[in-house]
């Protein structure tokens, strides 16, 4: 393989949210990228993995710790010499059981088709008979042949359809590297049961759990938030909850504006309560039913499509590099150690996971639960496939929990199986703080065969770092900076903020993620193909705002007839300068 | 809007330098392009073929350089309905590491993608790997295989038109990898989604 490049504007280490998206920006406005990870597979604690890799996660933390154990270089000259990597930020409390027959006389898989030799298994497809069966046993072999139909997120999120995540993604054209799935139904656990929670106006009056005088309060309360301009002062120094108590909802309405609409808790202030609730609200009616979207084959594919349109802006991807550290003169970085190049750039980027030790000063570190399940069935049946957030209010000494569950149209999870994730900040322990919700909506050890609930086939619990709720000061050299890990928001919007603060921080004068070219927009010339790229784009905008409408579309019918005529006479012609519009903007 | 019938994902793979960028521009604009340099600024191209009357709209992927350090991205690989293999004839390395390539798109293109080998640069007189073997290898992989010259602009327009037939051929008899109940989702520029059930392509 290709030595790397030495020489760099900016290196970044770490290819999770932040680092992807400073990446991407950075690339994008034509500074020289390397990106570089430790592990051979993008996302780091941002991560999709198949079911087998995710049960070996386990194994890899504990190797990654002896890899940071075991480098040591003397320091050289003037400059100080540190180690990458600290073991502040690790996953914890990994348990992963299967709740499945080991193996069974319905299994008809052939034998001697070992996980570990990938190159073997092909069409992990059940045949279409089983599926027609009325059940299906799932056996830890079945399973594990599906393997790679999972894409099990650390990290699941979703996208407020107007949030600052999802502009972002159209704004700067990423939008095109991902599919999205609207969350088709939001339900809540109320007095012992699964209800859906009605989010728009059509759900608000068709909704038969609500009395019409409900429907009225709640119309009334929703328009009122929604209204910005509306004076809040009656909202000092209370919950939100108290808040809603004081407007005389019902108790059922508080809870769905509460616990659900506004994902709040019973201490949630007003102010930050109301402002929730507008986000939920201001996302409506943009796709779909609710106000929220789910990436195609699993959240793990956001920070990758930051990277795809960095690597399309020149930037370097290298994945699987082990990192000995870095050098450090005169408060500040020098060059990477990477095999036995040293790397070289005015800035470097680190995820806090790859930090050194001396860079963090910890002052509070807080914990998000998650819980994963493989279930056979929906919590809440319905003939067609549904996208579902659950929101499951505080109990007792519970708290609040977000759950997603997902389908096989999502592309995580195979036919006939679910994959649910649940989410909550941390108060004991992950299988602790989802007893009670495994206990109600779930059947976990197949005692009650009879049982309606959703059979658990696999269950895995871990804990990761909440850099939301964590208190991490940095001490870091003059040029370089550090992008947080996981966060307990449901979308992206802190690890944007951060990533652009981190990109006007090295580049003030920069704009931060302009709109990159489309296909049709890319003026080839074949005299001269070294074409700065920034140069390019910034044409391409000129351009675009000087047409008027007549002449795209006259260029646009050249452009067809043009294509036409190469289609038919199958004959490749020399193009001295191809001029591509894009017709719909 | 453009008036295509069938819009197919096509990306390609393959060692750095094979000419992987070579065979996409001439295919979609006639030239070859003289710079040697790592791809910069391309994503995708498009072209639009006739196809026994029926308009055909190709989207031909490429790696943006991903590949040189072997840190392709997953979601390159989804929703592709047709992968192209290149390897460099006149360079087995290029050939050896094949493979590795396979094992890669076993694990994240869909079972159903329409694979293609590639033997390309032909128009090279330091050929290391003979037709035979290349062919051998497609045919233990269940692969098409095609030995191309993006400079003289051998087989290339063969190859592509041939992706899009056996492309249409599928999508004829449902056979086509099915990434979602709307698949035109896939150049979707609506911004609103009516049926939930469908996946939005933000725009």
């Amino acid at each position: 393989m290709d030595q790397l490049p030495t020489e760099f504007d900016v290196i970044i280490v770490g290819t999770g949210i932040v680092e992807s998206v400073v990446s991407a920006a950075a690339s994008r406005v034509g500074k020289r990228v390397l990106h570089i990870d430790r592990s051979d597979y993008y996302g780091g604690q941002w991560a999709s993995f198949s079911l087998e890799s995710i049960s070996k996660l386990h194994e890899e933390q504990i190797e990654r710790k002896n890899i940071i154990n075991s480098s040591h270089i003397e320091h050289s000259g003037i400059s100080e010499f540190v180690e990458l990597g600290n073991k502040l930020f690790d996953i914890k409390n990994i348990e992963c059981t299967w709740h499945v027959q080991s193996k069974t006389d319905t299994e008809q898989s052939k034998e001697s088709t070992e996980m570990n030799d990938s190159d073997l298994i092909q069409n992990l497809v059940p045949n279409e008979e089983q599926h027609t069966q009325e059940t299906v046993t799932w056996t830890k072999e079945a399973l594990l042949k599906e393997s790679r139909k999972f894409n099990i997120d650390l990290v699941p999120k979703l996208q407020y359809a107007r949030g600052d995540f999802v502009e972002l993604l159209i704004s700067s054209n990423i939008a095109r590297y991902s599919e999205f799935r609207s969350v088709s139904r939001v339900l809540t656990w109320l007095n012992e049961h699964l209800e859906v929670v009605p989010c728009s106006r059509s759900d608000v009056f068709s909704n038969n759990k609500v009395s019409v005088i409900e429907k009225r309060m709640l119309m009334k309360l929703l328009t009122s938030l929604e209204d910005v301009e509306k004076d809040l002062s009656g909202c000092k120094d209370k919950t939100y909850h108290n808040y809603l108590k004081e407007k005389k909802l019902t108790p059922n309405l508080i809870h769905y504006v509460l616990y659900a609409i506004s994902m709040s808790d019973n201490n949630t202030l007003c102010e930050q309560g109301i402002k929730q609730t507008r986000r939920f609200l201001g996302s409506l009616g943009r796709f779909g039913k609710t106000p929220f979207l789910f990436s195609m084959y699993g959240s793990g594919e956001m920070p990758q499509a930051f990277c795809r349109l960095s690597a399309v802006f020149g930037g370097i991807y290298a994945l699987g590099q082990p990192m000995k550290g870095l050098t450090i003169s005169e408060n500040k970085f020098k060059c990477l150690l990477v095999n036995d190049q040293k790397l070289t750039a005015e800035h470097l980027v680190l995820n806090l996971e790859h930090a050194p030790k001396q860079f963090v000063d910890l002052k509070k570190l807080e914990y998000i639960s998650r819980c994963v399940l493989i279930t056979d069935r929906s919590v809440m049946s319905s003939e067609k496939e549904h996208l579902t957030l659950l929101l499951y209010p505080p109990e007792n000494d519970k708290n609040s929990v977000i759950m997603i569950e997902l389908g096989t149209l999502t592309g995580t999870c195979p036919k006939d199986l679910y994959l649910v994730h649940m989410t909550t900040r941390q108060k004991t322990n992950p299988k602790e703080d989802f007893l009670h919700i495994i206990n109600n909506i779930f059947n976990i050890n197949h005692k009650d065969t009879e049982s309606e609930k959703p059979k658990v086939l696999w269950v895995c619990y871990f804990s990761l770092p909440d850099f939301l709720s964590s208190d991490v000061k940095q001490n870091v050299p003059d040029n370089v900076f550090l992008g947080t890990g996981p966060d307990i928001d449901s979308d992206y919007d802190f690890s944007v903020k951060q990533a652009k603060e981190i990109f006007s921080k090295m580049y003030p004068e920069e704009e931060f993620l302009p709109r990159a070219p489309d296909p049709e927009e890319i003026v080839i010339e074949a005299e001269d193909e070294e074409i700065e790229d920034k140069d390019m784009a910034d044409k391409q905008t000129d351009q675009k705002d000087e047409a008027t409408d007549g002449e795209v579309k006259q260029k646009a019918e050249t452009k067809d007839t043009e294509t036409k005529q190469k289609a038919k006479t199958q004959d490749t012609e020399t193009l001295e300068n191809v001029e591509k519009k894009q017709v719909d903007h | 809007m453009d008036d295509y019938k069938f819009l197919f994902k096509v990306v390609l793979v393959g060692n750095a330098g094979v000419g992987k960028t070579c065979l996409v521009r001439r295919f979609t604009q006639g030239l070859f392009p003289p710079g040697q340099g790592a791809t910069i600024g391309v994503d995708f191209m498009i072209k639009t073929v006739e196809v026994g009357n029926e308009k055909v709209k190709l989207q031909i992927w490429d790696t943006a350089g991903q590949e040189r350090f072997r840190s392709i991205t997953q979601s390159y690989y989804r929703s592709a309905h047709a992968l192209i293999l290149v390897y460099d004839i006149s360079c087995q390395p290029t050939f050896d590491c094949l493979p590795d390539w396979l094992r890669e798109i076993e694990e994240y293109a869909s079972s159903k993608v329409l694979r293609v080998l590639v033997g390309n640069k032909i128009d090279r007189e330091d050929r290391e790997i003979p037709t035979h073997v290349g062919e051998e290898f497609a045919e233990r992989h269940n692969m098409y295989f095609l030995e191309t010259s993006a400079k003289e602009s051998d087989n290339v327009e063969r190859l592509f038109m041939q992706i899009a037939e056996d492309l249409m051929k599928q999508a004829r008899t449902r056979d086509l990898p099915r990434y979602d109940s709307n698949a035109q989702s896939i150049n979707g520029r609506t911004s609103t989604i009516g049926d939930s059930s469908c996946c939005s392509k933000l725009q």
